[in-house]
């Protein structure tokens, strides 16, 4: 371990928010701890204080009302999301994306929040999230704001958190239409990060598309919404030659870095390829 | 700066003096001298650091010791009881679930995990659960068939009629792992 902090376990919501007031820029919050700890080991991170936020009530708990849509505590494990019967039935995005994180022990560990938090551009649920048009819940000693999750990111590993702030809840409206997919391609393993990683929800007919929203993970510096590729689709058909052209517009809006999981031209030509797919999947699923 | 504090592993309680960014998987071995938990990839990927804290499975190399006080922490030194070992431990032995035997403790626990929780798993949710611990001597149907032993009761039968244990692998072999559980 290459970090060398003091270790802080606060008991409620109001005592972490003072402690990041009072070690402002200079502390990191401990979720599951499958993100952090392993930045601390590296030594990429060197906070003087480390917040575990594992005694804090308040952070746990999925709730769903059909009229309010779907809460979740930033506690909330990705195997609970992942099983959770509501989001199975009113969410499959939700649940597919989950499901397809990591390996079951990394979920068991990581918290949704945490994820979020992170801000890393290569994992996949805040695509999901984007694509459903969630918001995150942020507080500190000097209130709460809420933030889309299409907002929340900024920049590579960046996001809209004030040193003082806690992402404390995730809202997800309710589901507006049926039609769903969420596709990756895993390079090296089932459970590595994604080359890129695709989230898209339709709404309309096959004939018409209302609405669409494709946001995008892993190709460029943070998840973001192909805005270029639904205006393609919005108020239009889903024939296979518009559906192809939403896949190069995304392509066109992606910025990927070349890495071991490919060229930054090799990920572009996958995801015009990917965005395709997925729109596919969507639109079958329309009716 | 340094703390004590006290750690219960396997019921019993260890009184160690460590540093905030102690890990759980160095407390163990190096605090507590409890070695069988072994350390793979040091960052969560390869399981062979399994334990299990407060019934939950995790990774000790992800995990900060400090946060595991008042917490029981389960590792495979626990698991033999007055000399006699855990069936999933003698399933392992009887049904060669490991060869070099690094990742058989985190192999182990995360098998003793998913059936703390769910003793009759089906084949295909112990080939997802287990999917998260690497065995780089490939002998994944091996770990298969002996978490499966325990599972359906065939622990100390001692050598299987091979007709019944070729067509038993077949119908591993068969069932689709990978297969999204998402509904349509």
């Amino acid at each position: 371990m290459r970090a060398k902090f003091e270790y802080l376990a606060p008991t409620s919501l109001d005592e972490v928010c003072a402690l990041l007031q009072e070690h402002e820029g200079d502390a990191k919050l401990l979720a599951g701890g499958t993100a952090l700890v392993m930045w601390l080991r590296m030594g990429l991170l060197s906070p003087g204080y480390v917040i575990d936020l594992e005694n804090v009530p308040g952070l746990d708990g999925i709730t769903y009302d059909p009229a309010d849509g779907l809460r979740i505590g930033a506690g909330v494990k990705h195997r609970d999301l992942e099983l959770c019967p509501e989001v199975r039935e009113h969410y499959p995005l939700l649940q597919e994306t989950f499901y397809k994180v990591a390996q079951p022990r990394i979920r068991l560990m990581a918290t949704v929040g945490g994820n979020l938090s992170h801000g890393d551009p290569m994992t996949d649920p805040g695509a999901s999230f984007m694509a459903l048009d969630a918001e995150v819940t942020l507080r500190s000693s000097r209130g709460e704001r809420t933030v889309s999750v299409e907002d929340f990111f900024v920049d590579y590993y960046e996001t809209a958190l004030e040193p003082d702030e806690i992402l404390t809840s995730i809202h997800v409206p309710p589901p507006a239409g049926p039609a769903w997919s969420h596709i990756k391609f895993t390079p090296r393993s089932e459970e590595d990060f994604a080359t890129v990683g695709v989230a898209v929800t339709l709404t309309g007919t096959s004939s018409r598309c209302d609405d669409a929203r494709i946001a995008l993970n892993s190709v460029g510096p943070t998840i973001f919404r192909a805005r270029a590729a639904e205006d393609v689709l919005r108020g239009r058909d889903l024939s296979p030659a518009r559906i192809e052209e939403a896949g190069a517009a995304a392509a066109d809006a992606s910025d990927p870095i070349e890495d071991v999981r490919g060229s930054s031209d090799y990920k572009r030509d996958l995801t015009a390829v990917f965005v395709h797919r997925a729109l596919e999947q969507a639109a079958a699923r329309l009716g | 700066m340094k703390r004590e504090m006290v750690l219960n592993v396997n019921g019993e309680e260890h009184d160690v003096e460590i540093e905030p960014n102690r890990l759980l998987l160095e407390a163990l071995r190096e605090d507590v001298g409890l070695t069988g938990t072994k350390e793979g990839c040091s960052i969560g990927v390869c399981g062979a650091c399994s334990v299990i804290v407060d019934g939950r499975l995790v990774s000790a190399c992800l995990t900060l010791a400090a946060a595991c006080e008042g917490k029981k922490i389960e590792t495979i030194e626990g698991l033999a009881r007055d000399g006699e070992l855990h069936p999933l431990q003698r399933a392992f032995v009887q049904f060669g679930g490991f060869q070099c035997g690094i990742c058989t403790p985190g192999q182990i626990m995360a098998a003793k995990a998913l059936l703390d929780h769910n003793p009759n798993p089906t084949t295909d949710q112990v080939k997802e659960w287990m999917s998260a611990n690497l065995c780089r001597c490939t002998g994944y149907y091996k770990i298969l068939e002996s978490v499966m032993a325990v599972v359906e009761g065939k622990v100390d039968e001692g050598r299987r009629d091979e007709a019944v244990r070729q067509a038993r692998i077949q119908s591993l072999y068969q069932s689709d792992t990978y297969k999204s559980n998402a509904s349509d």
